[in-house]
This record gives structure tokens, C-alpha cells and sequence, in this order.
């Protein structure tokens, strides 16, 4: 711990919003002077008034002070508010949501609540230090867009035009990728009635004549080695190596069609009349229908929707584009033949957005018939198919004969290691359930678990190619905010403006590479040696390395081992004679922190023997803490992080999980302690979690109460 | 195993429907809140998303002859509920529409009822057919002296023509009546009780008290309306038959407090009423009726101007009108086009609802236990369809 007597220390305490109400503040006020007598110790009626800011930047100028701790609201509010000088540390202890507001008035409990709070904020404030920033040596502007589809074409042009250099790697000899298969495109603008001139050859054309923009075609990624801000990128061109420098990447690989081959249950390979959409798109751009329809076709054609998608045995996931390019084939056949039914057969017509108006119109076809049904049988008979549909809406088999079957097949994504990344975690994209490099498809799209490293398009999620163009300019800003942050030396993402970054007092590293191996996002490399090689630009800041780091050689300026431990002996315990329990909790800061600050918003009442530490991720909780809580006399310890598992809400993508795998090495604290298993507890709550608060607290007080006080009490 | 049943769509059908409703008809995205939403919809294979879905495939054999479609009061909470548009309520009067068609003889009548243009022809023909009645009996002329109808229109020749008519129209309707039972038991989806079962008296009550009829939502007043001119045609019917009694064997014409005249003029008032709301929404309430055809709409105009011309013959017979025999013989007129074109226009529903109604008699309406019974319905004709 620093020196207690340190005179640039000052500490405020708002008694506004009740806090004044359920605390004695000239009591709590007393024995933080008692305790830190040379620190400058204020109560202000409204800190976050214009005089209460007054009143601090005041003291901030006489005292010379650099820490601050304000004893006021949750630190989720009036953050820039309460920042003064980059150069001053400031502390928030959360007196209002986690204490005024969820315990009761005036008793001994909420008393020594707000006192041991007070005291852990102030011994945090007194053992971090300010972070000062991690820069490169040099921040390269260029951004590296792989592939040259309609995703990579716009990616290049919105960066181009937002005045950064882009270099555009494609593998083909051409430009843009699959569109250039297309007869008409889905519209994307009004009116959304019928299928316009694909936009990719406009697109291509605006490419050209904007300056700023390297294309290499007929290119492959031979290697990309560095980190955000400089990365280091080999492409091949025909045989040829050259390298350059990038500051951020968009990989928009794109898709490959499911393998119709697998759908031979469909008729696939099996009959003649039965091909592909894709197959249908060439046909009709080539207009060569005789390929796959007689002369005069009389009885019609089927489109078979989700053909292999939303099933288990093939694609489980909605493509997403299929409905929409099957309503968009419809009229190329309406079209060429008037007099030639259209079946449509599906599952559930999707059609996102403003589709829905290009699927209402298109439905005024008369000779167009749509159903909810399931393939039941395809055959061929006297030179057509018949194909019988069931578990329609009709309550009867249909049993419809066509000339030819067309086949709704998914996207799958490209295979993201033909990016060649050099990370000690391997070459690819780490991928979620669908095979998709997305690391969280609503709260942090494009994000994938390489920092710097942004997906786009089809090769994020299936998607039709007006919402790659969107993809495309919502990735390429990503790449630009992760430059300018890698620039200004601050995490990007999801701790945007993060100045922290963990540091290694590498002469203690045992090699164990458990750091290497557990951090989600690859931001540690190996020496030869085998000792960690951080790459701080890469990194998250969650914390997770300090929590796996069994000789607790990791630290970050303002999150340190040294300054939770500090924290946790700052609690004043009771003895065992008292009767009054204490218990750690690590509250993740992302989800179970909101939840506690909306539980006190909401007054809901919970027990007074919680003491909370926020952490940035619940991944980021090192061992020893749990053991020098335990030994300074807590009686149990809770952690409250966020839903792990397939359908994570872990910010770290890993942190829950890891903390789960992790429960063995606390249980194994408990065990050389000789104290009992339940001393521990592990809890996964979503913000939305809030009611549940006081019964899992009340809960663990309760088996607590039970297993008695922890005998280290006064040791 | 389910039926099968081999596709095969009528595109004319398609095209008849569309044009005969005004609907788009082919936007249903068969979603079933038409069926969800209707109060008189069985929860056995409710209507009207079935029919919504055949009509959108033209599968014309299914639709003629189909019972559901005279279930239906069309009292619009289905349209009004429809998400896209598509107006299921109007689509079922069109289909019934192409029912009355279906099963006219001779068939071209019917055609001509559904359209404005030969609207002319239509008032022609009666009107004509009294002129030569009138010619043959050497009285067309317009008489002397007070007004005494029987003077233009001897009371024998009147009885007997209007009766013979009214046989007439009985034939054909038998005729196209037997072919629409013949289809329905085909059709197999209503299960045709034995005679015994047939609940009589519940359905008399029904057609009588118009119970099912009161729960449409949208359009409340429909069943009131309906009440007056059901009751208002159904009471001028009893005066006609008691004025034909009283012209063979008691005095006529009546005396203006005589019970029957009484009953007369509250049965034409009554159908003026009624006939005057129904009239009266349709041109200013087209938000919740929708889209009203033309012969529905001309349907309602005759019987209005039947009603009215009563009235007034009735005014200048006691008046002495010198216009009395002219709006005498425009009141005939009326009359005939009501009673010959009745198994061509929405008068058929008469005989082809009433006689749904009994037949399918037995069946569970989901109405009472109000949407939520119906949405399971849909639920499971959607997941689990019965064959």
C-alpha cells in the first residue's frame, strides 16, 4: 500500500439522492479523516452540480491533489462529468444504487457498508496509477480489404472515400465475385417491385476511377504477421511476393454454396429437371432456357425453399437471401413463358425488411401459387416430375407435375484461414456455432476475435447483397476507429478509449503459457524461447491473462494484483462474536454490475454483507485473491459474471467459460485451506437479471449462515 | 395418409374472383388471423383461410359447392384483421357470388345480374311481360274514376300470374338446389346429418333471432339491418298470401286499420329501414364493409325501391294520386325483378344458407370461447392438418 499519509489525496461525498438519508455522513466523514488524515475530505449536497465540480477542481488546484475518489453514484453515470485532467486518477465508490438505495436508513449495517466501500475505493485509488498509453512506433493508415465481391468493392470504395489508402487482394482474375453470376438483383430501394440491373458493374466503374485504391487481382494472402496499426501483409500475384503495411484489415472472403450433391432426397443428381437457383441465375443471364426447359413448357416450375438449410442434417441456419432470390426468379420465368404456373414451396417465406413489399407484389402474379408445405416426393413420369408436397395449410398432399425443380440452396462461409494470419493461435478466424467468424452478431457486429480484423458480408453471416453494401460500410468503419484508437494508443473495442494495456515482468514467467493460450483474442505470440511475446495493440483489455497468470506476473496500471489485494484487506471484518457475515463478490462490469445498479434503482433490498469489487471481466479474477480473501476472515465469495456457453453474453467471448474451467483451482484454494466447497460461489446473470438479485444473495447468506463463520476470522 | 389432390389451377377462376371482389386476393400470405379473428368459423377446419388459399390456387371444384362459405355473415372482422389487404370477407361474397352463378338455370341470367350493362335488359324483361299481360287482358290502359288497382290489373289474373311465378322460380332453384346438395355431399367436409339429427328448432331459432349473426364485431349493425328486412320481407310475404285469401273469399281492398294492412306497412317500413342502413354504410362506411359488388349493391337498391313504391301505392290508392296506376305498375315491376332473379343474386343465400345451416348443423362453432379457441384452430390446421 502507498504511503496512507499522501496530501495530494482528495476525497468527496455527495449527500444528495438520499445518500445523506441512509448514512450519518459526519460519522462515515470522521473516520475517513481518521484514517486518512492528511487527505482533503469533502461533503457536497450535489457533487455533479456545477459548484460541486467547482468545489473539486478548487481543491484540485490549491492541494495539488491527483487522486480523487468521489463517494457519490454508480460510476455508469456522469462519467465525463467526473474527469478532470488526464493526469488525475479518479475513483468512484457507488454510495447511491449499491448502497442509499438498496439498504435500509440510518441502521449499523449500511453504515459500515458505505465505510468499507469508501475505504476499498480510497486503497484502490492510493495502489494504481494512471495508464499511460501504449503507442507503435508507427500507425500505418492503409487498410487491407481481402476479396473483391460486392462486400470488398464497397469496403474499398467507403474507405477510399473516407480518405484512408486500401489495398483490395482478390484471388480471381475479375471483380466482383459472385454478382457477376447474376441475371437481375433483388431491389434494395423504392419501389421493391421488380429486380434491378445488378449494381456490382457500377460499382466496379466507381472503383476505378477512385483514386486511393490498390487492386490486386489474381492475388493470394501469403502472410499476415504484426498486429492493429501495423500489420504486415505478403500477397502473392501471380508467383510474385510483395509486401506492404496495413493498420486494419476487412476480410470479405464471401460464401460457397451449399453442395447441392447432398440433396439427392430433393432429386438432386437424381432427376434431370432438378438444378439450383445458382444454375437457374446463369441460365437466365445466358438466356439459354432450352438448357433446362422444353421447347414450350406446360406445366410449370417449383422452387423447393430451404433446401438443406434450417436442417439439422444440412445448413441449420436461415440464409437469409434464398426467398427473396427465389421471388426474384419467378419473374424471369413469368416473364419468358406467360402462361407457366410458378409453385413456390417453403417452410417460412422470409423476407426481411422492406422485402416484404417486393414479395406482396410479386404475389399479384396470378399463375404463381405459394404454400408452407414439405417435400414429400419428387418423381419423374411420362417426361415431367411430380413432385408431392405435404403438411400444407390445404390439409391435403398436393401432388403437383412441373417441367423442372428449383432448389433454394444456402450460403456456407469461405474458409477465413486462407487469411494466413501468423498468430501462435493458428491462421483462421476463430468461428461461433455456424462455422461464422462472428464474435457477437447483435452487440458487436463485424468484431471478430482477432482485434483489427473485421468480417464483412457473406462471409460474416448470410446476407443478400444489398446488405453486404451496408456490411461492407459498417466493417470499414470499424477498421478506421481501430486505427485512429491503435493511433491514439486506446483499446477499441468494447473498452473504447481504454488507456490500460497489460504489462509483463517477464524475469518471473515460468513459460507456462497459459496467457498465450487462454487469452480469446491471440494477443500473445511466443518468443523462440517460448515466453509470451505480448502484442498490446491486439489486446482487449479484459483481463483474462491476469486472471490466468499463476505467478501473477501481469498487470495493468490501474487494475493490479497488488491493488485488489489491497482492496480486499481494506475491509474492516467483523469477529466471529458479531454475527455478521462478509462476502467478496466480483461483479463483472458489463452485465452483473448494471443489474446490481438497476436492483438499488429499482429499491429492492439485499443483504448488507456483500462487499463488491467490479472487474472488467468476470475472466479476469486471479486465485490469489480468493485465497487472501479467505484468509483475511471473509466467510464466502461470489462471482457474478455473465452467461456463458453456445449462446455466450461474455464481452470476452471466453471470460465465464474460462472462469467455469477455473472453479477446480479455487476449489483447490479451499481444500489446502481446509474450508468447505460452498465457500465459493459462481453466478452467470444477465443484466436483465436484476429482480433475481436479492434471492441469490439472500440465498448465499443463508448457506453461509449454515457452514458457520470462516475460522480464519481474526487470524 | 392424407388425400391427395392433384393441383390443377383455373386461372379464369382466379381472374373471376379477383375482378368479381376487387380483392388482391393472390397477396394472402395464408397467415390464418382471418380464421383466428371469426366468431361463426368451425374449429374443425376453420374458414376463411381455406378458401382464401384455394381461391389464390383457382382450385374451383373445391369452392363450389363448398358449405363454409355460407357460414359466413360477412360482418368483416376478417378484413379488417387481414395484415396484408386481402379483404377474405369480400372474397367469400364473391365466391358466393360464383355459386349463385354456378347452379343458376339458365345460367346467362346470372351472368347478366353480375353486370351493370345489361341492367336495362334486366328491368326489361318483367316489365315487359306485365305490359303483355296487360295487353292480353285488354287493360292497358289507364282506368277512370277513384283509384282501384283490380281496374288495371284484375285481382284473378294478378293472384295467378304472381303464383305461377313464383312456382317458376321454385323449379329452377330446385333445380340448382339439388345439383349445390349433390356437391356439398361430394365435397364430404361437412358431415350430412340423418334426418333425425337435423336440430330443427335450434336452427329456426338461429335463422329467426339472427343469434350467430350478432356476434360479428366489425360490423354490428349488419344484423340488425338484416333483422328488419328478413322480417320486413317475411311479414309482406304473410300480408300477400292473407290479401290473396282476402280477394277470394272476404272484401278487398282492405281497410287501412285492418290487421294484416297494419302488418303490411310495418313490414315495409321495416324493409325500408333496413335496406336504407345497409345501403347507408356501404357508400359512407367503406372502411369497415370494403369493396361491395354490384350485384349485391343493385340487389339492395330493388329491394329498397320495392318497399318504397309499396308504400307510395298504397298513399295514392287512398289519395287518389292521378300518378297511382303508374307507381302501380313500377311496384310490380320491382316485385318481379325481386321474386324471378332471386336464385341469381343475394337472395339465393335464402335457400342455399338455410339450407347449409341445417345440414351442417352439428358442427362446433369456436365463437363462444371467442379468438383464443379460434387461434389454436389455426395452430393446428397449420402443424397438424386434418385430412
Amino acid at each position: 500500500m502507498k504511503d496512507l499519509a499522501n496530501n495530494t489525496l482528495g476525497i468527496y461525498i455527495c449527500t444528495g439522492c438520499g445518500i445523506n438519508q441512509a448514512i450519518k455522513i459526519n460519522v462515515l466523514q470522521e473516520g475517513i479523516s481518521a484514517a486518512f488524515p492528511t487527505a482533503t475530505c469533502r461533503a457536497h449536497a450535489a457533487l455533479c452540480s456545477e459548484q460541486g465540480i467547482r468545489s473539486i477542481m478548487e481543491d484540485i488546484q490549491t492541494n495539488q491533489l491527483d487522486r480523487i475518489v468521489i463517494g457519490a453514484c454508480t460510476p455508469r453515470v456522469h462519467a465525463e462529468r467526473f474527469s478532470f485532467d488526464q493526469k488525475i486518477l479518479v475513483e468512484r465508490v457507488n454510495l447511491r444504487e449499491q448502497v442509499a438505495w438498496c439498504q435500509p436508513v440510518g441502521t449499523d449495517d449500511t453504515r459500515m457498508l458505505a465505510d468499507d466501500l469508501m475505504r476499498m475505493g480510497i486503497t484502490k485509488a492510493l495502489n494504481i496509477q494512471v495508464p499511460t498509453p501504449y503507442f507503435l512506433d508507427h500507425v500505418d493508415d492503409t487498410i487491407l480489404i481481402v476479396g473483391g465481391g460486392i462486400t470488398g468493392i464497397t469496403a474499398a470504395l467507403e474507405g477510399a472515400r473516407a480518405g484512408y489508402p486500401v489495398v483490395l487482394v482478390e484471388k480471381e482474375s475479375s471483380l466482383g465475385g459472385w454478382m457477376n453470376h447474376l441475371h437481375k438483383q433483388i431491389p434494395f430501394l423504392q419501389p421493391f417491385q421488380a429486380p434491378i440491373t445488378p449494381i456490382v458493374g457500377e460499382k466496379i466503374r466507381e472503383l476505378g476511377a477512385e483514386p486511393g485504391i490498390t487492386v490486386l487481382k489474381s492475388s493470394v494472402i501469403e502472410n499476415i504477421s504484426g498486429h492493429p496499426g501495423d500489420f504486415k501483409v505478403t500477397v502473392r500475384q501471380k508467383g510474385i511476393l510483395q509486401t506492404f503495411q496495413a493498420g486494419a484489415i476487412v476480410t470479405a472472403t464471401g460464401w460457397k454454396p451449399y453442395d447441392p450433391r447432398n440433396l439427392e432426397h430433393l432429386g438432386y443428381g437424381r432427376l434431370n429437371g432438378v438444378i439450383t437457383q445458382l444454375d437457374l441465375e446463369k441460365c437466365a443471364g445466358q438466356d439459354q432456357w432450352d438448357r433446362l426447359l422444353p421447347k414450350e413448357p406446360v406445366h410449370g416450375v417449383l422452387f423447393v425453399q430451404c433446401a438443406g438449410s434450417r436442417d439439422p442434417d444440412h445448413l441449420p441456419y436461415c440464409s437469409n437471401y434464398c426467398c427473396a432470390t427465389t421471388l426474384k426468379q419467378t419473374t424471369y420465368l413469368r416473364e419468358k413463358y406467360p402462361d407457366l404456373p410458378v409453385y413456390i414451396v417453403y417452410k417460412d417465406l422470409r423476407t426481411p425488411g422492406h422485402l416484404e413489399q417486393f414479395y406482396q407484389h410479386i404475389q399479384q402474379d396470378d399463375l404463381l401459387f405459394l404454400t408452407k408445405g414439405d417435400l414429400n416426393s419428387i418423381a419423374e413420369k411420362n417426361g415431367w416430375i411430380t413432385v408431392e408436397v405435404n403438411n400444407t395449410p390445404f390439409g391435403e398432399t398436393l401432388a403437383i407435375n412441373v417441367d423442372l425443380v428449383v432448389l433454394a440452396t444456402g450460403m456456407v462461409p469461405s474458409d477465413s484461414s486462407e487469411l494466413r494470419i501468423a498468430y501462435r493461435q493458428g491462421e483462421g478466424l476463430p468461428v461461433l456455432k455456424y462455422g461464422f467468424p462472428d464474435s457477437h452478431f447483435i452487440c458487436f457486429p463485424y468484431e471478430t476475435r482477432r482485434t483489427g480484423i473485421y468480417a464483412a458480408g457473406t462471409a460474416r453471416a448470410p446476407m443478400d447483397s444489398a446488405s453486404c453494401t451496408e456490411d461492407a460500410a459498417g466493417a470499414i468503419l470499424k477498421a478506421i476507429q481501430c486505427i485512429e484508437a491503435t493511433r491514439r494508443g486506446e483499446a477499441v473495442h468494447p473498452r473504447s478509449g481504454d488507456r490500460s494495456f497489460p504489462e509483463l515482468y517477464l524475469q518471473r514467467c515460468t513459460d507456462c503459457k497459459r496467457c498465450t493460450e487462454e487469452c480469446p483474442f491471440g494477443a500473445y505470440d511466443e518468443t523462440p524461447e517460448g515466453t509470451p511475446l505480448p502484442h498490446p495493440t491486439r489486446c482487449r483489455r479484459c483481463g483474462i491473462c491476469l486472471g490466468a497468470c499463476p505467478e501473477r506476473i501481469i498487470d495493468f496500471s490501474d487494475l493490479s494484483i497488488e491493488s485488489v489485494s489491497a482492496m480486499i484487506k481494506s475491509v474492516h471484518i467483523p469477529d466471529e462474536f458479531e454475527e455478521k457475515p462478509r462476502i467478496l463478490a466480483f461483479v463483472c462490469e458489463n452485465d452483473a454490475y448494471p443489474a446490481f445498479d438497476r436492483a438499488g434503482q429499482k429499491r429492492l433490498r439485499y443483504d448488507a454483507a456483500l462487499r463488491i469489487i467490479p472487474v472488467r471481466c468476470i475472466g479476469s479474477v486471479n486465485k490469489i485473491w480468493i485465497t487472501d480473501a479467505l484468509s483475511r476472515g471473509f466467510d464466502g465469495i461470489m462471482l457474478f459474471g455473465c452467461k456463458p456457453g453456445e449462446d455466450y453474453q461474455c464481452h470476452f467471448i471466453q471470460g465465464s467459460e474460462l472462469t467455469q474451467k477455473r472453479a477446480e483451482n479455487f476449489q483447490e484454494a479451499l481444500r489446502t485451506m481446509m474450508l468447505e466447497p460452498d465457500r465459493i460461489r459462481m453466478e452467470f446473470i444477465e443484466i436483465t437479471d436484476w429482480e433475481k438479485i436479492p434471492g441469490i444473495i439472500r440465498d448465499y447468506v443463508e448457506t453461509i449462515e449454515r457452514i458457520g463463520p470462516n475460522p480464519f476470522k481474526g487470524i | 395418409m392424407e388425400k391427395v389432390v392433384q393441383i390443377k389451377a383455373d386461372r379464369l377462376f382466379i381472374r373471376q374472383v379477383k375482378s368479381i371482389s376487387n380483392a388482391p386476393l393472390k397477396e394472402c400470405m395464408q397467415c390464418g388471423a382471418c380464421s383466428v379473428v371469426c366468431k361463426l368459423s368451425p374449429e374443425e377446419n376453420p374458414f376463411p383461410r381455406k378458401e382464401m388459399l384455394w381461391a389464390s390456387w383457382g382450385l374451383k371444384e373445391k369452392l363450389i359447392g363448398d358449405p363454409d362459405l355460407w357460414l359466413c355473415h360477412q360482418c368483416g372482422d376478417c378484413s379488417v384483421t387481414c395484415p396484408r389487404g386481402v379483404q377474405p370477407a369480400t372474397v367469400l361474397s364473391a365466391l358466393r357470388h360464383l355459386n349463385y352463378q354456378e347452379y343458376a338455370t339458365p345460367r346467362f341470367l346470372a351472368a347478366w345480374l353480375g353486370k351493370p350493362a345489361f341492367l336495362p335488359v334486366i328491368v326489361a324483361i318483367p316489365a315487359l311481360i306485365i305490359l303483355c299481360i296487360l295487353w292480353l287482358a285488354g287493360t292497358l290502359k289507364i282506368p277512370d274514376g277513384p283509384v282501384d288497382y283490380s281496374k288495371l290489373f284484375p285481382h284473378p289474373l294478378l293472384n295467378g300470374t304472381f303464383l305461377s311465378l313464383v312456382v317458376l322460380v321454385v323449379l329452377f332453384f330446385w333445380k340448382g338446389f339439388r345439383r349445390f346438395i349433390r356437391d356439398i355431399r361430394k365435397n364430404q367436409r361437412v358431415k350430412i346429418k340423418n334426418q333425425k339429427d337435423i336440430r330443427f328448432f335450434h336452427q329456426l331459432k338461429e335463422i329467426l333471432f339472427h343469434e350467430q349473426f350478432r356476434k360479428c364485431q366489425t360490423n354490428k349493425f349488419r344484423s340488425t339491418a338484416h333483422m328488419l328486412v328478413f322480417s320486413g320481407f317475411l311479414l309482406l310475404l304473410l300480408v300477400t298470401l292473407v290479401a290473396i285469401v282476402n280477394v277470394i273469399f272476404f272484401d278487398y281492398p282492405m281497410s287501412l286499420w285492418h290487421p294484416a294492412k297494419i302488418a303490411g306497412n310495418v313490414g315495409g317500413f321495416a324493409l325500408i329501414a333496413g335496406t336504407g342502413i345497409m345501403i347507408f354504410y356501404r357508400l359512407f362506411r367503406k372502411d369497415i364493409i370494403g369493396y361491395s359488388t354490384y350485384s349485391d349493391g343493385s340487389f339492395l337498391i330493388f329491394l329498397l325501391l320495392l318497399a318504397v313504391s309499396g308504400i307510395l301505392t298504397e298513399w295514392a290508392r287512398f289519395g287518389n294520386w292521378s300518378a297511382a296506376y303508374v307507381i302501380y305498375f313500377i311496384h310490380l315491376v320491382l316485385v318481379w325483378i325481386v321474386i324471378i332473379y332471386a336464385p341469381y343474386t343475394k337472395f339465393g343465400h335464402l335457400v342455399y344458407r338455410v339450407a347449409v345451416l341445417f345440414l351442417a348443423s352439428g358442427r362446433q362453432v369456436s365463437g363462444s370461447a371467442g379468438p383464443q379457441v379460434g387461434r389454436s384452430a389455426v395452430g393446428r390446421s397449420a402443424n397438424n392438418p386434418q385430412s
